[in-house]
């Protein structure tokens, strides 16, 4: 790595990409944006690889460290075969999004179909059996990441619907999760900005002393396609749909070759990190949508850039 | 009223029932009435859309349905409450009143900062209203409440991702939503060929829920607005039993042809006389006047259950 300034907050880890195709034990097209979780000392990740056929689905990988990662032989979780699941997979299932809350593990997860993408819910609780609890949105929503605490006695998500053509940030709550309401405004582009184009939750929020750290991703649109980068924001911590704190600059920008460069180019895109004993966050990000990285930094100088950015 | 004219539902002669001239105030156009009968009043609750652009909803009374007195203050305009004011900044329209236990319910288009919401609101006496939330996220439109519980749940029809087709989402509480499934969708080569939605709330009837929505097709010239009519299933309304080949109402006469948007019917509400056996459908004329039309529920049945003729 260069020295000099430090082009981003977050540093990748030297040998990036961490998995790739080639760790995939069977024929695939890409594997990208991986989900994390660390479990009794374990570390592992629900990732989304892309079929050959050209639909998505769900494997999961494990590691001892949380960087050298090795993929189960077979997915872990196809698009459903069976109603009333199937109409809404159809076209596949993409970006998982893991929570533990109250001890059991919840998949958010993008359903996509012929009537567009929905957000769906699953469970696990060995993650070798994964149960469907139900389509948790209408169609034209995604980035769905539910907090890992409930909020005032409700669960809590941030997701993504389409208003006005613009993706933005918003918050629903659920007092079972199965129905969702109170859907009310987060967080919105910014004009001129990195992230002036669209935005979306990508981490599940983590829960910090100064409120709800989320770390998100903000596309910024150019003449030759959208860059894709993430950011972080601070949320209130009684009342999440507050904000009250936001990054400046990006937290991470595509800079490397395997993030210049892959079937959708210029993209880093985090669908979850781990927060070590000792401070470190790891980000797990897909790169490009073909490959899985990982960046760190310390918690104090993400939640730094949202409060002081 | 004579049967005439090649669509199913028959003009009034004295359409439009309402229009611009029928304000006591200048106002730029109105639309889209939902429709209550209400301590044995005809009640209209209009869109009016104001001269600077947001809409609100404007109640207009009536005794024979057909001649209207539209209030001079306004039943419900954009909120001031800080829960409800970026959401409806434009103005709540298109209002759908479905009566549940006595209680009037009201679902109406939030037309906010942030794009299209569905929003509730109730009414026990047409004086005061009060709102209840939003109940969906932007882009969704076209929220029609049933006037029963389906299996012990609210339900509610519903255009999300302002899409292409009716949806159904389903409530315990009128709060939080959830189990939402697809409905219909538009028939390529017909005249519903880009998008459905849901006209009149759903009208309960002995072969189902008999559904009288909107269909739209695309021209050179832009979109033409229909009326068509379908029959949900009665225990699990995401059924479509029957669906109407033909449309029941389309642009024709001028005041339906120039407006605001030319070449449109839209509905937001309709009435069922059963003693009569006669649907009363009010509806909106090329965004600037309301109309009324009738059909007897046979007719209108009787169209959608011919629905596997060719013509």
């Amino acid at each position: 790595m260069p020295t000099g300034v430090r082009r981003d907050l977050l540093r990748r880890w030297e040998r990036n990409p961490i998995i790739t195709v080639r760790d995939v034990p069977y024929r695939c097209n890409t594997v990208f944006n991986g989900t994390p979780v660390k479990l009794n000392g374990e570390y592992l990740m629900i990732l989304r690889v892309e079929g050959q056929q050209g639909y998505s689905f769900f494997a999961l990988a494990r590691s001892r460290d949380g960087v050298h990662w090795a993929v189960e032989l077979s997915p872990c979780m196809l698009p459903a075969s069976e109603e009333p699941w199937k109409t809404w997979e159809e076209h596949g299932i993409e970006d998982p999004r893991l929570t533990v809350l109250d001890g059991k593990y919840y998949i958010l997860y993008t359903a996509v179909c012929a009537y567009g993408y929905r957000i769906a819910l699953a469970t696990t609780e060995d993650f070798t059996t994964y149960e469907r609890v139900a389509l948790i949105s209408d169609p034209g929503n995604k980035d769905g990441v539910l907090f890992p605490e409930k909020i005032d006695g409700l669960y809590a998500r941030l997701d993504r619907p389409f208003g006005k053509g613009i993706g933005r940030i918003w918050i629903s709550y659920s007092p079972d999760l199965v129905n969702w309401g109170r859907s009310k405004l987060v967080l919105s582009p910014r004009p001129r900005y990195w992230d002036s184009f669209r935005l979306g939750a990508s981490a599940p929020p983590i829960r910090t002393e100064d409120g709800w750290l989320e770390i998100y991703h903000g596309v910024k649109m150019t003449a030759a396609g959208p860059v894709y980068r993430i950011g972080t924001v601070m949320l209130d911590p009684e009342d999440p749909s507050r904000v009250i704190g936001r990054c400046v600059a990006p937290a991470l920008s595509p800079r490397e070759d395997y993030e210049r460069i892959g079937d959708v180019g210029n993209v880093v895109f985090a669908c979850g990190a781990i927060v070590e004993p000792d401070g470190e966050v790891k980000v797990y990000y897909g790169a490009a949508d073909t490959s899985i990285c990982v960046a760190t930094c310390q918690l104090d100088e993400l939640v730094d850039s949202c409060l002081h950015g | 009223m004579e049967r005439a004219g090649p669509d199913i539902i028959h003009r009034s002669p004295d359409n439009p029932v309402v229009g611009l001239h029928s304000l006591d105030f200048p106002s730029s156009d109105i639309c889209n009435a939902g429709v209550v009968k209400f301590r044995g009043e005809y009640l209209l609750l209009i869109t009016v859309e104001a001269l600077e652009g947001p809409s609100s909803i404007y109640l207009a009374h009536g005794t024979d349905g057909v001649h209207f007195t539209v209030d001079q203050n306004p039943f419900m305009s954009p909120s001031d409450d800080p829960h409800f004011r970026d959401g409806e900044s434009l103005g709540p329209r298109d209002p759908r009143v479905t009566p549940i236990d006595g209680t009037y319910y009201i679902a109406y288009l939030a037309d906010g900062d942030y794009g299209f919401r569905l929003a509730l609101a109730r009414t026990d006496d047409f004086l005061k209203v009060t709102r209840l939330d939003f109940v969906a996220e932007p882009d969704t439109k076209n929220g029609a409440l049933f006037p029963t519980k389906i299996d012990g749940r609210y339900a509610l029809l519903e255009r999300p991702q302002e899409g292409t087709s009716i949806w159904i989402t389903y409530s315990d509480d009128l709060a939080y939503w959830g189990s939402s499934t697809v409905v219909m969708t538009p028939r390529a080569g017909f005249w519903d060929s880009d998008r459905v939605g849901a006209a009149a709330p759903p009208m309960d009837i002995d072969t189902g829920w008999l559904l009288i929505y909107y269909g739209v097709k695309l021209t050179s010239a832009g979109p033409l607005f229909r009326l068509g009519a379908a029959i949900l299933d009665k225990t699990d309304p995401s059924k479509v039993v029957a669906r109407s080949n033909v449309p029941i109402l389309s642009p024709r006469e001028k005041y339906e042809r120039i407006g605001d948007v030319g070449n449109l019917v839209f509905s937001c509400g309709a009435l069922l006389e059963e003693e009569r056996g006669e649907i009363l459908l009010y509806y909106g004329g090329s965004d600037s006047c309301i109309c009324l039309g009738t059909a007897t529920v046979d007719d209108v049945v009787q169209a959608c259950l011919a629905s596997s003729r060719e013509f």
